[in-house]
């Protein structure tokens, strides 16, 4: 195929978008067993750091090598010429390349949508409870038990009134406590980047289980953190996660929420950590996390500190996937 | 005749899916342990047994297409064909294949019952929590009088 100069840079773009994701996204679904097996030493809110840069990292270095590689180099050492061919290998990962990002941008957009359409019905038909510095609370009619915080910037924390009639003052202190964890670390946002994040594939859902285990995670360090280490308030919190599971069940709320209790199929666990909460080891194995982090950023210091030698290389290595 | 050394053999029927007390004991035995010889096998079940039970029970076992075995130096080793997971998984399926296909099948019977199945389960889980919550409440409650 014969094409110009800017859209073969679109199509190296997307291209080299797809192939470093490829690369290190199956590098990462297939250490993802392992992943979560290192996860389960940790704290959860380090469990769930650690998952979620496992999640982020390869759509972020596939983004870092385009914007710092690919469009320099081909802007700086590629000639303008009028028309050049483009193979078959670089046509194909580019179309994948774009598939991915349309399906991340389509899901951003839908997630958002729903979840903007959701607040406003919340806006309109609660009845707002603001709290001196903190999260404003948003009582809704309802017979299900609903109690999550939704919205991205400015979050509130949406509660039924059937779940406020449901729970004693205790276990109500508790689940808002809950909600709060969740507002403090930005869960929210999170699931925003999480839904941005691309696939490997355009109609695969690998990912999928590294996504499920970070939102348990999530749970639990948002359970402890509720929690906060009185026992009291633990079995406020397990009593309060069982009269909702009584209740029929969690009401729906948007993908960009977090809620009390996600499904049922994670309740007796959360019980069980709540009954007989293990020794806290928050900070003391947070290693990994730290050491990925250090990684990526060494990596993106040393390919800033060796140009022009990396873009020469980027664009020898782009001439030969163009072909 | 029986493979020699390294390569293992299957049956190839069908698989039985009912198991007695004794073969889902040894069954429980080679799930957690893995590949292991008859006289290994005795020496983790619950009850002791005599070798010749043990060797007949593997030997059906192996004919039920749940096992696959090697014959290493005089003996053979066991192993299962079937995770615990997947062994559950078809035990369901052709349980629910058998009543679909009977001559007078009641699909809607068969998922009411199981809906009501999953409802009573549940609740039983929720009453268990609660249970043990209500006790967690008392400790703490006998922890402040001290």
């Amino acid at each position: 195929m014969i094409l110009p100069y800017t859209l073969r840079l679109v199509f190296l773009c997307f291209a080299c978008f797809f192939l470093v994701q490829a690369v290190f996204g199956l590098a990462s679904w297939a250490g993802t067993t392992g992943a979560i097996r290192a996860a389960e030493t940790m704290g959860p809110r380090s469990a769930a750091r650690f998952l979620l840069l496992l999640r982020l990292l390869p759509g972020t270095l596939a983004a870092f090598a385009v914007a710092v590689l690919c469009i320099p180099s081909y802007l700086l050492l590629e000639t303008n010429a009028p028309g050049e061919r483009v193979g078959l290998l670089c046509s194909a990962a580019a179309l994948l390349g774009a598939a991915i990002s349309i399906r991340s941008l389509a899901r951003v957009a839908r997630v958002l949508w729903i979840s903007a359409r959701h607040n406003s019905v919340c806006l309109r038909e609660g009845q707002n409870m603001e709290e001196a510095g903190r999260s404003s609370i948003l009582v809704m009619n309802g017979e299900r038990p609903v109690m999550a915080l939704t919205g991205v910037i400015r979050q509130r924390i949406v509660v039924s009134r059937a779940l406020l009639q449901a729970l004693s003052g205790e276990e109500l202190d508790a689940a808002l406590d809950h909600e709060r964890a969740h507002h403090k670390s930005r869960d929210n946002l999170k699931r925003l980047m999480m839904a941005m994040a691309p696939e490997i594939f355009p109609f695969s859902r690998l990912f999928a289980r590294l996504e499920r285990s970070w939102a348990r995670f999530t749970e639990y360090a948002a359970d402890d953190e509720a929690a906060a280490g009185d026992s009291r308030r633990s079995v406020s919190l397990a009593s309060a996660l069982v009269n909702v599971a009584r209740m029929g069940g969690p009401g729906a709320v948007p993908e960009l929420a977090s809620s009390l209790l996600e499904d049922n199929d994670e309740l007796a666990w959360r019980v069980e950590r709540l009954l007989s909460p293990a020794p806290a080891r928050e900070e003391t194995r947070s290693r990994a996390f730290f050491t990925i982090a250090a990684v990526a950023i060494a990596v993106a210091a040393i390919t800033l500190a060796l140009q022009p030698l990396t873009l020469n290389l980027a664009h020898t290595l782009l001439e030969h996937l163009v072909r | 005749m029986e493979p020699e050394n390294k390569s293992f053999s299957t049956n190839t029927e069908s698989t039985h899916t009912a198991l007695g007390h004794l073969e889902r004991s040894i069954m429980e035995v080679l799930w957690s342990r893995g590949e292991c010889s008859v006289r290994e096998v005795a020496a983790d079940l619950p009850k002791p047994l005599a070798y010749t039970t043990v060797m007949t029970t593997l030997d059906r076992l192996y004919k039920k297409n749940l096992l696959r075995r090697r014959k290493t130096d005089r003996a053979f080793r066991y192993l299962p064909r079937l995770s615990r997971n997947d062994w559950e998984r078809q035990r369901a399926d052709s349980l629910l294949a058998g009543f679909l296909t009977g001559s007078c099948s009641r699909s809607d019977l068969l998922i009411s019952c199981l809906v009501e199945a999953i409802g009573e389960h549940n609740q039983t889980l929720l009453d268990e929590l609660a249970k043990k919550i209500r006790e967690k409440r008392k400790e703490l409650d006998r922890g402040r009088e001290k």
